[in-house]
C-alpha cells in the first residue's frame, strides 16, 4: 500500500466497517448471551455438582440426591457436621436480625435529618454516612477488632451486631434518603392543616409513602449481614456465622458437603429475593 | 427526627476504631509482638518502612517506584533505576494493577451488555434482563466465589473444555493464578459495571446518532463521537464501583489467589494475625484508604460527583 493510496484506503476501511457495523445488534446479543453464561454456568455448575455421585471429583459421574438425605439426616457428610452448620445458620439469623431491627429505625431517622435539616458541617456528616459502604471490609473489620480489644469487650455475637449495625445504618439511610428525594412535602403540611399532630402525620402520611425505601433499605442491610464474611470474621472471636462455616469449609477443599451446602445457601437467598420482590415489586 | 442514635453509633462504633487504628500506625513493634506507644516510640517510621527503602532516600525511593512502574509497563527490560521500591509499594501497586485490570475487564465486556439491555434488546425485555444481572448479587458472596474455585479446579468442566486450545494442556488446574483471582474479581462485580451504564445509556436520545449520520459520520464515528461521550458518566460511576472493592478485596485472593497472588487486604489481615506487626497493618491499611481516597477524588473531579 503506497501513500498515495491513503485516501482511498481510509474510505474502504470506512466502507468494511460500516458493513461490520450493519450486524452489530447480532454481535451485540452473542455477547451479551455470554455475559449470562458467565455469570450464571458457575452458580448452575455448584447445584449440578451437590447431586454428584463422586465423593471427591468435579467430574459429572451420575445423579444421587444421598448427601443431600445424608446431610438432612443429621450425619456428618465429608467433614461438613450438620449441627455446626445449623449452629453457624442460627447465630447469621440472629445478627441479621437484629442488624435489621435496630438499623431500619436509626438510618429511617439519619435519612430523615440529612433531607430536611441543613446544618454546618452536612457535608462531611454525608461522607460519614457514606463512608461505612465505601471502606474496604477489612479495614472495617480490623479497626473494630482493635476497638474491642482496647475497651475490653469479649468478641462474641454481640460485638458481630454492633459491627453490622454501624454499617446497616448506612445502607438504610442511603436508601430511604433516595426515597425521600422524590418526597412531595406540601402532603405533611395538608395533614397538619386538616389537624393531625406530628406523630400522626408520620404514621398516617409520611410513612406509607417512604415505606418502600424502609423495606428496601431493611432488605438490603438484612443481605448484607447476612452475607458479612470479612468484617464479622474478624470482630466475632470463636463462634461462627454461616458464612465463617463456609469459608472454613472451602479452605480445606471442594466436597459433596461443602457442595450441598452451597446449593442451599445459594436456594434460599434467591427464594428470599424472589419473596421480596414479589412483597414489595422490584426493590434494588 | 433525632440523629443521636446513629450519630452516637456512627461515632463511637466506626469513627473512633478508625481513629485507634490511625493512632496505631505511628507506633512501633515490640519485641514480642507487643504494639508501643509511647511518645517516644510514636513516629512516621512504619510509613517510612512502607514506601523508602532501607538504604535509600526519599528521592530515590520515588523515582525507583516510578522506574519500577514503567519497567513493568513495558516489554524490554529498561533497567532505569539503581534499586527496586519496598516489597509493600509493590504490593500496593499489584493491588491497584489487579483492581484495574479488573475494572477493564468488566467495562470491556459489562459495557457492549449494558448497551444491548438498554438499547437494542426489545424494550419489554429489558426489565428481564436487568434483573438477570441483579440476582447473582443477591446470591452469597462466598458461594458464588467457590463456584468459581470449582470451574477453576484440576478437571472441572472449564478446564476440560479448554483443552481443545492447541497450547493448553487438558484438566490442568487455573486456581492459584493471577488469572483466577482477575476471573473472580470480574465475576462478582461486574453486575456493579452494567448497571450505572445501562443507566447512562438507557436515557440518552439516539437520534442525536441519527443527526451524526445523516452529517456523515459512519457507524463507527457516531458511536464514538456522540454516544459514547453521552454515557460516560456511566462508564465512570461503573469504574469507580468495580475499582474500590476489587483493589481491597481480601476473600478472593484468599480463596482464589494462592500465596503468590495475594493482595494488600491480605497483608493487612496477615499482620493482624499471624506476622503480627499491628502498627505495619495499621499503616498499610491508611495506604490503601488513601487509594481509595484518591479514586473517589478522581471520580469526583471527572465524574458526575455523587456516589449514589
Amino acid at each position: 500500500m503506497s501513500l498515495a493510496d491513503g485516501p482511498s484506503f481510509s474510505k474502504r476501511v470506512r466502507r468494511v466497517r460500516s458493513r461490520l457495523f450493519e450486524y452489530a445488534s447480532v454481535a451485540l446479543a452473542f455477547q451479551a448471551l455470554l455475559v449470562y453464561l458467565f455469570l450464571y454456568v458457575p452458580i448452575v455448575v455448584v447445584i449440578a455438582l451437590s447431586f454428584n455421585d463422586s465423593r471427591h471429583a468435579v467430574v459429572w459421574q451420575g445423579f444421587t440426591t444421598e448427601w443431600y438425605e445424608a446431610l438432612l439426616a443429621g450425619e456428618t457428610v465429608a467433614r461438613i457436621n450438620p449441627d455446626a452448620a445449623f449452629q453457624s445458620l442460627l447465630y447469621s439469623l440472629e445478627i441479621a436480625v437484629v442488624t435489621v431491627l435496630v438499623s431500619a429505625v436509626f438510618g429511617t431517622m439519619l435519612a430523615f435529618a440529612l433531607d430536611r435539616y441543613d446544618f454546618p458541617g452536612k457535608g462531611l456528616f454525608i461522607g460519614l454516612v457514606y463512608m461505612p459502604i465505601i471502606i474496604p471490609s477489612i479495614v472495617m473489620g480490623i479497626s473494630l477488632l482493635l476497638f474491642f480489644n482496647i475497651v475490653g469487650m469479649s468478641l462474641g455475637i454481640q460485638t458481630a451486631m454492633i459491627a453490622h449495625i454501624a454499617f446497616g445504618i448506612s445502607f438504610v439511610a442511603v436508601v430511604v434518603a433516595a426515597r425521600l428525594q422524590s418526597f412531595d412535602r406540601t402532603l405533611e403540611e395538608a395533614a397538619m392543616d386538616l389537624g393531625a399532630n406530628e406523630l400522626e402525620t408520620f404514621r398516617y402520611v409520611t410513612f406509607p409513602v417512604i415505606k418502600p425505601g424502609v423495606v428496601a433499605g431493611s432488605l438490603l442491610a438484612f443481605a448484607m449481614s447476612f452475607d458479612d464474611f470479612v468484617v464479622t470474621f474478624f470482630v466475632i472471636g470463636r463462634e461462627n456465622t454461616l458464612p465463617i462455616f463456609f469459608f472454613s469449609m472451602v479452605r480445606q477443599g471442594i466436597s459433596p458437603g461443602v457442595n450441598v451446602i452451597a446449593s442451599l445457601i445459594l436456594i434460599a437467598t434467591l427464594l428470599l429475593v424472589g419473596l421480596a420482590q414479589w412483597i414489595e415489586g422490584p426493590v434494588w | 427526627m433525632n440523629v443521636t442514635p446513629s450519630l452516637f453509633w456512627l461515632t463511637v462504633f466506626f469513627l473512633i476504631p478508625l481513629g485507634v487504628m490511625f493512632y496505631y500506625s505511628f507506633g512501633e513493634r515490640g519485641a514480642f509482638g507487643e504494639v508501643l506507644l509511647g511518645a517516644e516510640h510514636l513516629g512516621l517510621q512504619q510509613y517510612r518502612l512502607f514506601v523508602v527503602p532501607s538504604d535509600a532516600s526519599v528521592l530515590q525511593a520515588i523515582w525507583w517506584t516510578i522506574a519500577w512502574i514503567v519497567d513493568g509497563l513495558v516489554p524490554i527490560e529498561l533497567g532505569l533505576a539503581a534499586g527496586e521500591p519496598t516489597p509493600y509499594v509493590q504490593l500496593t501497586i499489584k493491588s491497584i494493577a489487579y483492581g484495574l485490570l479488573s475494572t477493564a475487564v468488566s467495562l470491556a465486556i459489562g459495557y457492549p451488555t449494558a448497551y444491548y439491555i438498554g438499547h437494542v434488546a426489545p424494550s419489554r425485555y429489558q426489565s428481564v434482563l436487568l434483573v438477570l444481572v441483579i440476582l447473582p448479587f443477591w446470591a452469597s458472596y462466598l458461594v458464588r466465589v467457590y463456584a468459581i474455585q470449582i470451574l477453576l479446579a484440576r478437571n472441572s468442566i472449564l478446564t476440560n473444555a479448554l483443552g481443545i486450545l492447541p497450547f493448553y494442556e487438558t484438566g490442568q488446574s487455573l486456581m492459584n493464578t493471577q488469572f483466577a483471582v482477575i476471573v473472580g474479581l470480574t465475576y462478582i462485580w461486574i453486575p456493579f459495571m452494567i448497571l450505572p451504564v445501562y443507566a447512562s445509556i438507557e436515557q440518552i436520545d439516539f437520534t442525536l446518532q441519527e443527526a451524526a449520520m445523516d452529517l456523515g459520520a459512519d457507524r463507527f464515528e457516531a458511536f464514538r463521537r456522540v454516544i459514547f461521550p453521552l454515557s460516560m458518566p456511566g462508564v465512570i460511576a461503573g469504574s469507580i464501583l468495580v475499582f474500590i472493592p476489587t483493589t481491597g478485596a481480601y476473600v478472593i485472593p484468599e480463596l482464589l489467589g494462592g500465596t503468590r497472588s495475594q493482595m494488600i487486604g491480605n497483608f493487612i489481615a496477615n499482620q493482624f494475625g499471624s506476622a503480627g506487626n499491628w502498627p505495619l497493618g495499621a499503616a498499610a491499611s491508611f495506604v490503601l484508604m488513601g487509594v481509595m481516597l484518591a479514586a473517589i477524588g478522581i471520580y469526583q473531579r471527572y465524574g458526575d460527583g455523587d456516589l449514589a
